[in-house]
């Protein structure tokens, strides 16, 4: 299934090729661009298929279709083009995400929303999912750190239901790092076994584990039944 | 405090890599040396990283020449997957010791277990570092060797169910997810080098995996009681 995934975003890449030579009207800008988004098309490929371990420049300039002398206009080296693959796709997913909480009524609403939206997206992007889930804490030292960083970022949020929690109730410090790293775990256990595809199935489980210890587990288990059914 | 750094009942058993043999026979000497270069490499990927240790690096720590260390291992994978493979048996041993020597409500196995886990990698940061936080780097193999190992904590977990009226009504998922959450907590300290933070991030930890089974409010009371240095439970 992986393999087969890989093969479909090869052929979308070579799809994108390289520019023909000579003068194409096309501005410098225009052409680092495009370079650029090959080069990340091609990282993504090259480690959901290798690991960040045995990725090669080399590679990742021949999927895309880019010289070894315009990679580094671009990138100092293999971890800046894996980090800036990274960036590229935590902004479009924080895009996404804000898109989906905002018309929830509540937060355990846009938990759901949040929980749903990703779930789907990396279902649709099994290269992507490899890249920011699993890799990031296997990869360089700077790599997991900027994913701790990221993972991190989303505590806040998690947060907001402790606005939920009944008057004197009080949960550990912990939770929200515990309750992030769970969901990951999860995940990543799918992503590892080349079932992408199942993301979206684990959202009444998550749903259920994350609002548990804000809403109590049945007023949890009711909204997970919901999620699973829409 | 930390009533528990005591000398660890099984501890023994857990030294595997240190302990020097007790009298110098051929086949004490090969474990020996065994130890040694397992010791090595553990070091060596905690300190380095995986990529960036070679079998030059592992026999001149361990003190064993080349054809020593290639009468036991093949490589640097099989030697570093014997480390990962060799730790994780002697930790479950460790715990499931413990476990049979302190019977006494699921509850408190529960607590048994995850103290002895995070007193092995306060005691041990460095061999935790390269089995917790290294071993992933290794490969989709290793990847995927370590989520299993860090799996093994279901069962004792799923035991709690029958704890619950509701028991059956639990997400099927649900020990693994609070099985990755103990080991994402491990691997946060670790990575940042505050593995001794881990004892203090128990009780939470605890009432994180009891409150799906006993309730908030029981949960609650176990794991104040432990951050006290409490004896928990009362009977059931």
């Amino acid at each position: 299934m992986a393999a087969q995934d890989g093969e479909r975003r090869g052929e979308r890449l070579s799809e994108l090729g390289p520019l023909p030579g000579g003068h194409h009207g096309l501005s410098r800008e225009q052409i680092l661009e495009s370079q650029r988004e090959r080069l990340l098309a091609a990282v993504a490929h090259e480690v959901a298929a290798r690991g960040y371990r045995a990725t090669t420049i080399t590679e990742v300039v021949k999927l895309a279709s880019v010289s070894t002398r315009d990679f580094y206009e671009h990138f100092e080296g293999k971890e800046q083009c894996f980090l800036a693959a990274f960036e590229a796709v935590r902004d479009h997913l924080e895009e996404l995400l804000t898109a989906a909480v905002a018309d929830q009524p509540d937060w355990p609403h846009q938990v759901i929303a949040a929980l749903r939206t990703g779930l789907r997206f990396f279902a649709a992007e099994p290269d992507l999912a490899r890249l920011c889930i699993v890799e990031p804490v296997s990869a360089t030292p700077t790599i997991a750190i900027r994913f701790r960083e990221v993972v991190l970022a989303c505590a806040p949020a998690l947060a907001g239901g402790r606005a939920e929690l009944p008057g004197g109730h009080s949960l550990p410090q912990s939770t929200e790092d515990s309750l992030l790293g769970g969901i990951l775990s999860l995940a990543t256990r799918s992503i590892l076994a080349g079932e992408t595809s199942e993301l979206p199935a684990l959202l009444p489980d998550l749903v259920a584990f994350t609002l548990s210890p804000y809403l109590g587990a049945e007023p949890a288990a009711v909204l997970a039944a919901e999620a699973r059914t829409q | 405090m930390l009533t528990f750094m005591q000398a660890l009942p099984g501890r023994d058993s857990r030294a595997t890599l240190d302990a020097p043999p007790a009298a110098v026979t051929r086949s004490s000497a090969h474990a020996d040396q065994r130890r040694r270069i397992l010791r090595a490499v553990g070091e060596l990927v905690a300190k380095r990283g995986y990529g960036d240790v070679t079998v030059e690096l592992i026999v001149k720590r361990a003190h064993v020449s080349y054809k020593t260390f290639y009468k036991h291992f093949s490589g640097k994978e099989e030697c570093f997957q014997a480390l990962f493979d060799s730790v994780f048996r002697s930790t479950e041993e460790t715990i499931r010791e413990r476990l049979a020597a302190e019977p006494g409500p699921w509850a408190e196995q529960v607590i048994l277990a995850l103290r002895t886990l995070i007193e092995w990698i306060v005691a041990d940061p460095i061999i935790a570092r390269a089995v917790i936080v290294e071993a992933p780097t290794v490969g989709p193999g290793m990847h995927e060797r370590y989520e299993r190992a860090s799996k093994a904590l279901v069962p004792l977990f799923r035991a709690g169910r029958e704890l619950n009226p509701r028991g059956a009504e639990l997400p099927s998922t649900i020990e693994d997810t609070l099985a990755g959450s103990v080991f994402w907590s491990a691997y946060q300290r670790l990575i940042v080098g505050e593995a001794e933070l881990l004892p203090e991030l128990l009780p939470e930890l605890i009432e994180l995996v009891l409150r799906t089974y006993v309730g908030e409010a029981e949960a609650s009371r176990i794991a104040r009681a432990e951050a006290n240095g409490q004896p928990s439970l009362a009977a059931g």
